[in-house]
């Protein structure tokens, strides 16, 4: 049963809803959290989207710049559906057409859209055509193919081949009669020899659109070789056979030359056998000066073509357009009016997809990427003197810019200050695989906070790895000489909380926040061990200690070299986070830090995948070794040196 | 004596052509020579005219609406443009409309409405600041208390922006949803709004430089050694109160007599 159903446009106005039966609770919210969690952050490639035990349906219309959303209850999928958004999408632009041309938001806030009667129209056609069809009712044994196989053919024994070919050749050529009409309707693919049916299908079908091309004067169609295409078909359905030559002749006999002379007969023989072997070629059709291209019997090729299409319906849809046609799509292109189409874009998104997967971009991702910004552009009105390439890249760009723009404020300093002003430390904790860099980071970090005025304590949490304590001892020291105690208490701005080697490192975490309570500590950093995404026990251990202490900042510490490996990376930490957690809202990563970003020129793909996933923003970026090699992102430089040749 | 020669040897090629065109341009007559002058004249001054006057359009001569995620913008834009209430939902795009002030002028300008969700603020408003003449932010007055850090980060990156403190446009905060009961009274929101800005400009003047190493924008705001107030900047602000769904729910008038009021002031 279809609860919901709404349109509205692009810049927020409601144009129309409907609301079923019986529901009496308010739409807005489950289509904001459409709206932001799938358009806004690029993942619109797939159609619906579910929100608690609703699942909604939406659909794009980028011409008129509307949304379609509707919604039911997740047990009561119908397949009608699918096709039923797409109908009331013509049926609502097709009445509507004068008010929605209209560009300016006026005329979409004075216009009222009384659709009730067309919708409920369309809603019971789409119900009653989906109880027609009825539910696909099981194939009884004697339909099956299986009940015409022989049983001797599926036994299985040692020297079992030949018997086996043996049954099944039998079988086949019982079955070729009724195989005879399969070229015109391979509907169900039962076997791969069915299968294999349709791609002959499809190649001859090719086959006789190029040669009906270079046949282009009148309409003499000649020798299409319709008569011979189900003939190779058949032969390899029969089973391994001997196989013909077709200059080799029947028999031995042709072979043997020391009668004729030399080149008589068998140049004849040839040229017999070639004019036999290269269908459709006529003889002396070349004569005379090459004739020239010409443009109207395209378009009469074209209607033919697409007779042909509708009436095999097996066969993939061959491009309508010819060479001719791509020249009328630019013209139309030019003046402004042509809106685009799947077809259109995808040369050019394939080429985007190539270009952002060499600059690192991780595979799905770029792909998801594309898909989605196809969705946003389709059926889009081009402006005049626009190039489809000009739109694709200039959509992708914006979409880039938008995934590395951050959904929330991210002001470290500003949140110290609130939790200082509350009374209490502002935890960080810094997660992340093997040698990316989290403690030197992490020291960066704490001198800037300390250049700042705050007050720093880490915490030694890796508690594994040879050296780790001493390291962060050492960053230490060297941070309290640069910044001398000069705080009213005398003490050290920055300090290290440690308990050795082998001790737990959740429990080493919540000590050293209590210790940090106690001293008036403004700041803590927690530094933890590296540990393999797939190392299950270690991210038990380290969603432990995130679900017990609750930092205020998850930190992912990623090193931009990082390519498809990131997305594994992200994916399993969060689930690791989501599962071990003990609370009903757990505590995901909040934010990312980009490290090694001074080793990469130009392939900074790494920031939009890892962004992509988690939906989080990147919150510093390292860009060397020394302490003040910390940075913050800046979305337009990173995206001109993605989109950059 | 030899650079003399070369000299003339290099001269010599040229020297043909010059006289040739000497010889043309003395046959011409000189009317034809200032009417070709003339003429290109002409060509320049339109196109400086031209730019000009195109300029001249983009130029402050649209009012933004621009505001955190849900704080009514979109409601208030229909309000304002038709007078209906309409239900709506997060905007992905701006709209834009021309609006008539309710003064004796008549003047006209385009109302626009940017969408405030996070991720697509910053390119609309990178997009529209040049063109805005003023800048209405709406404030959600109800849920002000645990949004006043993103509400005030907002308004401190709208006001540093360099377009925006060059063209100094009239700034009008609406404090939006005053029928709620719980929502804050305008004098309140400017206090508020003032103590953030004060810690902002000590916040973001030591956030981290861009990877790239370009540096944010150098505008500092208010007055050094002092506590920030609306009142030292250079523009003119202004808080007032409003309510776009209005006191008597959705088939009622919208409360916003005093925004209508100081837009016909501009």
């Amino acid at each position: 049963m279809l609860d919901f159903f709404t349109i509205f446009s692009k810049g927020g106005i409601v144009l129309w809803c409907f609301q079923g039966t019986g529901v009496t609770e308010s739409f807005t919210g489950p289509v904001n959290a459409l709206i932001r969690s799938v358009i806004l952050q690029e993942r619109s490639g797939n159609n619906s989207y579910t929100h608690d035990a609703l699942s909604l349906k939406y659909k794009l219309d980028n011409e008129f710049e509307l949304v379609f959303v509707f919604y039911f209850l997740k047990e009561n999928t119908i397949l009608a559906y699918s096709s039923f958004i797409d109908d009331v999408q013509l049926h609502f632009r097709d009445r509507y057409k004068n008010e929605l041309e209209q560009k300016g938001a006026r005329t979409l806030l004075s216009s009222c859209f009384a659709f009730e009667d067309d919708f409920k129209m369309l809603l019971c056609e789409a119900e009653e055509s989906s109880k027609a069809r009825g539910p696909t009712s099981m194939r009884s044994f004697n339909a099956s193919l299986k009940s015409q196989k022989t049983v001797k053919s599926m036994i299985e024994t040692k020297g079992g081949d030949k018997g086996k070919e043996q049954g099944g050749k039998k079988n086949k050529n019982a079955k070729k009669e009724g195989k005879a009409k399969a070229p015109a309707s391979a509907q169900k693919t039962v076997e791969n020899g069915n299968q294999g049916l349709t791609q002959e299908e499809i190649i001859q079908k090719k086959r006789e659109e190029f040669i009906r091309k270079r046949m282009w004067y009148g309409k003499s169609h000649c020798l299409l070789p319709s008569s011979k295409s189900p003939k190779p078909v058949k032969e390899k359905t029969k089973g391994k056979e001997k196989r013909v030559w077709t200059l080799g002749g029947n028999s031995t006999k042709e072979l043997d030359y020391s009668q004729c002379n030399g080149n008589g007969d068998h140049a004849t023989g040839v040229h017999v056998l070639d004019a036999q072997a290269d269908p459709g070629m006529q003889l002396s059709s070349m004569k005379g000066d090459l004739l020239a291209v010409d443009y109207e019997s395209s378009e009469e090729e074209e209607e033919d073509v697409v007779e042909k299409v509708v009436v095999a319906d097996t066969s993939k849809q061959i491009p309508k357009r010819g060479a001719y046609g791509g020249m009328f799509g630019m013209l139309k292109g030019l003046v402004g009016s042509k809106s685009l189409s799947q077809e259109d874009m995808e040369p050019v998104l394939d080429k985007m997809r190539d270009h952002l997967i060499a600059k690192n971009v991780a595979a799905e991702i770029a792909s998801q990427l594309c898909d989605s910004v196809a969705k946003k552009l389709e059926g889009k009105v081009m402006g005049t003197f626009t190039t489809v390439a000009s739109t694709v890249k200039g959509a992708l760009q914006d979409s880039l810019v938008q995934i590395l723009q951050p959904k929330r404020r991210v002001d470290i300093l500003r949140d110290v200050l609130e939790a200082r002003s509350q009374r209490r430390p502002f935890v960080i904790t810094f997660c992340g695989v093997n040698g990316v860099g989290k403690s030197t980071n992490l020291a960066k970090i704490s001198f800037w906070l300390i250049e700042n005025g705050f007050t720093v304590l880490i915490a030694a949490c890796d508690t594994f790895r040879a050296g780790a304590v001493e390291q962060l001892r050492t960053h230490q020291r060297r941070l309290n000489s640069l910044h001398p105690p000069q705080d009213d208490r005398g003490r050290p701005v920055v300090q290290l909380y440690e308990k050795g080697y082998g001790k737990d490192a959740a429990g080493i975490a919540m000590e050293a926040i209590a210790y940090a309570r106690n001293q008036d500590f403004d700041v803590v950093l927690v530094d933890t061990a590296g540990r393999m995404q797939d190392n299950t026990p270690l991210m038990t251990a380290l969603a432990k200690l995130i679900a017990v202490n609750m930092p205020d900042l998850v930190l992912f510490v990623g090193e931009a070299l990082v390519g498809n490996e990131a997305v594994d990376q992200l994916v399993k930490f969060n689930q690791a986070l989501a599962d071990h957690s003990i609370s009903d809202k757990p505590r995901l990563i909040d934010g990312i830090v980009l490290t090694k970003f001074d080793t990469i020129d130009d392939k900074v793909g790494a920031a939009i995948s890892m962004t992509y996933i988690t939906g989080q923003p990147i919150v510093f970026v390292g860009t060397g070794q020394t302490y003040n090699d910390l940075r913050s992102l800046n979305a337009r430089a990173v995206v001109g040196a993605l989109m950059k040749a | 004596m030899e650079d003399n020669r070369d000299v003339e040897a290099g001269e010599n090629p040229f020297q043909p052509y010059l006289d040739a065109l000497r010889k043309e341009l003395e046959h011409q007559d000189p009317i034809f020579i200032i009417g070709i002058i003339i003429s290109l004249a002409v060509v320049v001054i339109s196109f400086v005219l031209l730019k000009y006057f195109l300029s001249s359009k983009t130029v402050q001569s649209a009012v933004l609406l621009v505001g955190l995620c849900d704080s009514g913008k979109t409601l208030l834009f229909s309000r304002l443009l038709s007078g209906k209430f309409k239900k709506t939902q997060t905007s992905i795009t701006d709209s834009s409309a021309p609006y008539k002030a309710k003064n004796e002028k008549g003047s006209s300008w385009t109302l626009i409405d940017l969408p405030g969700h996070d991720s697509l603020r910053p390119q609309y408003v990178e997009k529209f600041k040049s063109a805005a003449r003023a800048i209405v932010f709406v404030v959600d007055s109800a849920i002000f208390q645990k949004e006043v850090r993103d509400v005030a980060e907002f308004l401190y990156f709208l006001l540093t922006d360099s377009a925006v403190s060059r063209n100094v446009p009239y700034l009008i905060v609406a404090c939006n949803k005053q029928d709620i009961t719980m929502a804050k009274s305008a004098k309140l929101i400017q206090q508020q709004l003032e103590k953030e800005m004060n810690t902002l400009r000590v916040t973001r003047s030591a956030a981290l430089g861009t990877q790239d190493g370009s540096a944010g924008s150098s505008v500092y705001l208010g007055k050094k050694g002092k506590d920030f107030e609306f009142s030292q900047l250079p523009m003119k602000v202004e808080f007032l109160e409003c309510s776009a769904r209005g006191s008597k729910g959705e088939n009622g008038q919208a409360d916003i007599g005093s925004l209508e009021k100081s837009l016909a002031n501009l």
